[in-house]
């Protein structure tokens, strides 16, 4: 059974969605959008959500009022500030995390993390880690803007240079493991280029060095001589073979299928027929917050092909508990958490980024999250009391504890539970108001519950 | 913090949990609940792979006690034969290696002498980076040998990753996977489920309509569906809910008796892990570092180096005893492997430098017990250490394949020959 059937029409499944009675804007919907486009919401803002419509509120998270320029000024400020010795990506990681939990732009963080994993810079060959944080700001400086533009700036920055082995590539020895990977894993894919393409990607970007963790071009080490790629004869650079691979049409259509899973669905992998509409507007323009905004306005996004069919990676699962309870979290011990989850944000595993989907849930890292959640939410440290589910419900107007409990299960899942779920809340809810004492304190139990739920995996 | 026992007292603990709970879930739950535990094998071959980070001495390890190269170029650090372990008349273990004396005579202990590679590097990280991504090019590897192997086995839908590294140590680059998350266990605490909701048992995940239920019969793996990546979820709660019971039993039940050692105690929780039966094949841990009290000795080597023996030695028969009480040692191997061995000279100052080739130990009881080839001449010298003439991704071979039976080939990108350590 599929959940994109056959019959689908491309046209409808990328038309806007209209609200009608059979596909009513409701909570799960809202929901559903807050955990795509960034990590989760606050009550007010699926409140508003509700209010307001999916059209509009796809248009406040893409473009939202507050200074999101001003904001992410300040987090690179702090970013800048790190020890300029140190080999270690750890404070970085702390100060990703903070500003994941704080921005006022999630869907642009969201992307970042999209796009962190596509031009990965796994820690096999680990660069520096200014770097790192320079290649992380370039990611995101580009995150919703050109991808033509941030691939080429990115195959020309030390971070990814040192990642893809083209760190020190000369005349005499053009790097090939670099240019292996450059059509491998960032443009063409497999199948579409050959061993000549190699060695002609490999000269192109002779020249290219990274020198005291800067990035810096030598003209002597260039090879300006003609070479083939991908079928276009000349005496390309650099630049010239990032315009070559992106005129073809696997370029486009790999990172659009990539965002598919990433933003729809990853339990079923979409047909070339499906993917094709958006695949040949993105290669029109490379323009990704056109792409991002035609797919979360979508008929298809907002359809069961979508609901619920991805897992949340440890960093979302983390950053929505603690976003929903309308407060930060000390990002250090998260950060490490999220490691032993298997999510290493600064590093993924590989070039190919994160496997992602069921690989994210094992007994280990089930045990793992369900452990991290009851840290977070049991008042003790190492994050304190910094997650008050009993303030935040009385503040929202839930002031028992089975309304309380109610409320921490719409704002978490929309209260869209399976029979055995809602029984499982049923119980919590009983057993807090069974305990006796303070429900600031009873209540944490039951808030963990519902962090527990299956359901709340799914993203 | 802890889960405390009296928790765990409550709950009626042990594999028998998972089955009895299935009886209130959809039967293709409760079928696969039930495959997942006879899919663990007990008869499933196991592999302990132990890093001697620093560089070993192997030649004060096996020492050749008649060389009078030997005693030329050990003027200090050099070991009489009297003192020695006698394997033959050529041969002794270290002094401090009484217990390796006593497995070797059982037949259980392997030395797989002569171990290396062409050209080998010699700088710390370089080096471990080849032995770790099984790789002489390791500039090029993305992942390691044994993040490798478990891939090749892991299943990404399924709950349970056949691996893990134990102790308090770096994320090793060998378990470095593309698709698996191998697990870091410091302590088998970590597997305890914390909060008041652990004490009930998992939700029964509702039982399937009928016209559901059709489909769910023709694929238990994951039936297709809007729901099958709930129910991938359920599972998944269930088999961390009957993993963690599994480690506590196992936790709780009587072991063998260990040194004091902190990496005896790391052996210990192996084989806790191991009798938890999780369907971990790969476990990886370390003795030593290239910090004072190492492998690394550039001075002062003799009261070291005898220490981290002796710790190696009594740490691993006391492992191999407790395996032995239930017939698990014919299950396990465990195999230690070393940067780089030292240079054949001394320095001067009573220590060694790094050099090259190593003897290996591979332990366990299908293991081939003796030497394994010959000890490389010490007139023969590359990078002033012994030279190599066994690759030492023949070693890793011949566990892949006739041990782990996991196919060699994609794990290290070419065929080796294997070495003849391991009984029919």
């Amino acid at each position: 059974m599929s959940l994109v059937p056959e019959k689908t029409d491309p046209a409808w499944a990328w038309a806007a969605y209209k609200p009608d009675p059979q596909r009513p804007w409701d909570l799960r919907l809202a929901g559903h959008l807050f955990r795509r486009a960034g990590f989760g919401a606050t009550w007010p803002q699926l409140q508003q959500a509700l209010r307001e419509g999916p059209e509009k509120t796809v248009e406040r998270l893409l473009r939202p009022a507050d200074d999101v320029a001003a904001f992410n000024r300040v987090f690179d400020e702090f970013e800048g500030a790190m020890d300029p010795e140190s080999e270690s990506t750890e404070p970085l990681r702390a100060w990703w995390l903070r500003r994941i939990m704080e921005t006022p732009h999630p869907v642009l963080e969201k992307m970042t993390l999209f796009w962190h994993n596509h031009l990965a810079i796994p820690r096999n060959r680990p660069a520096h880690a200014l770097s790192v944080a320079k290649h992380l700001q370039l990611v995101r400086s580009h995150a919703l803007g050109q991808y033509d533009q941030m691939l080429d700036a990115a195959v020309h920055d030390s971070a990814m240079l040192v990642a893809l082995g083209g760190a020190n590539n000369r005349k005499s020895q053009p790097s090939l493991d670099f240019a292996r990977a450059f059509l491998e894993e960032l443009t063409v894919g497999p199948g579409h280029y050959s061993e000549s393409d190699v060695h002609g990607v490999a000269r192109a970007f002779t020249g290219l060095m990274v020198v005291r963790n800067r990035f810096r071009f030598v003209e002597r080490e260039h090879d300006d001589a003609p070479k083939k790629i991908l079928g276009r004869q000349g005496p390309w650079n650099g630049h010239d073979a990032v315009k070559i691979a992106l005129a073809q049409p696997s370029t486009a259509r790999r990172v659009v299928a990539k965002l598919y899973r990433w933003l729809i669905s990853e339990t079923e992998p979409p047909s070339d027929k499906l993917l094709e509409p958006l695949a040949d507007a993105f290669a029109s323009d490379y323009n990704i917050a056109r792409l991002v905004g035609a797919v979360l306005r979508s008929n298809l996004f907002f359809s069961q092909a979508a609901y619920r069919q991805r897992i949340k990676s440890p960093v979302e699962f983390a950053v929505e508990i603690v976003r929903g309870m309308e407060t930060l979290v000390n990002p250090e011990p998260l950060g490490h958490e999220l490691v032993e989850m298997g999510q290493d944000l600064c590093h993924p595993p590989t070039l190919k980024g994160w496997t992602g989907g069921t690989s994210w849930l094992t007994d280990a890292t089930w045990i793992r999250r369900h452990n991290l959640a009851w840290a977070m939410l049991s008042g003790a440290e190492p994050y304190g009391g910094k997650l008050d589910p009993w303030a935040v419900a009385r503040r929202r107007g839930f002031s028992t504890l089975e309304s309380a409990g109610r409320f921490l299960a719409d704002l978490y899942v929309q209260g869209d539970l399976s029979s055995a779920s809602r029984e499982q809340l049923k119980r919590a809810i009983a057993r807090a108001e069974a305990a006796q004492g303070n429900p600031s304190k009873t209540v944490r139990p039951l808030a963990h519950a519902v962090a527990t739920l299956p359901e709340f995996q799914l993203a | 913090m802890a889960l405390s026992r009296r928790d765990f007292l409550k709950q009626s603990i042990g594999a028998s949990t998972l089955v009895s709970a299935s009886a209130s879930l959809p039967c293709f739950l409760a079928r696969t609940a039930a495959a997942a535990q006879s899919q663990s094998p007990r008869d499933d071959t196991i592999l302990v792979v132990v890093q001697l980070a620093g560089g070993n001495d192997g030649l004060n390890t096996v020492v050749p006690f008649r060389d009078a190269l030997y005693a030329r170029n050990r003027p200090t650090l050099r070991l009489s034969g009297e003192k020695l372990h006698k394997i033959d008349g050529d041969f002794g273990f270290h002094p401090r290696m009484t217990a390796f004396h006593k497995l070797y005579h059982e037949g259980l202990l392997a030395v797989v002498q002569g171990v290396g590679y062409p050209n080998p590097n010699q700088d710390h990280p370089h080096a471990m980076r080849v032995w770790q991504s099984g790789n002489t090019r390791p500039d090029a590897a993305r992942t390691g040998w044994l993040g490798r192997a478990v891939d090749q086995i892991y299943k990404v839908d399924s709950a349970r990753v056949p691996a893990v590294y134990v102790g308090q140590i770096p994320r090793p680059f060998t378990m470095s996977a593309e698709r698996a998350i191998v697990p870091w266990v410091r302590s088998l605490d970590q597997y305890g489920l914390r909060g008041d909701d652990a004490e009930t048992p998992p939700a029964a995940p509702p039982v399937p309509s009928a016209d559901r239920r059709s489909s769910s019969q023709e694929a238990v793996g994951s039936p297709p569906g809007p729901d099958a990546l709930l129910q991938f979820v359920q599972r998944t709660a269930l088999a961390a809910r009957a993993t963690s019971q599994q480690v506590e039993a196992a936790a709780k039940a009587s072991g063998g008796d260990y040194p004091g050692f902190q990496f005896a105690a790391t052996l210990r929780t192996i084989v806790q892990l191991i009798r938890a039966n999780l369907g971990i094949r790969i476990f990886y841990a370390e003795l030593g570092g290239n910090e004072p009290g190492g492998f690394d000795t550039h001075a002062g080597q003799a009261l070291n180096h005898g220490a981290l023996l002796e710790q190696l030695s009594e740490s691993i028969a006391a492992m191999v005893n407790d395996l032995k009480r239930d017939k698990l040692v014919d299950r396990v191997i465990l195999m230690t492997f070393s940067e780089f061995g030292r240079t054949v000279a001394e320095n001067g100052r009573r220590g060694t430098d790094h050099g090259s080739a190593q003897p290996l130990f591979v332990v366990g009881g299908k293991v081939r017990g003796g030497l394994i080839g010959k000890h490389p001449p010490l007139d023969d010298l590359e990078g002033n250490g012994q030279r190599a003439h066994t690759d030492f991704r023949r070693v890793y071979a011949t566990l892949l394949d006739d041990w782990l039976k996991i196919d060699s080939r994609p794990v290290l990108g070419e065929k080796f020959r294997r070495v003849d350590f391991l009984r029919a």
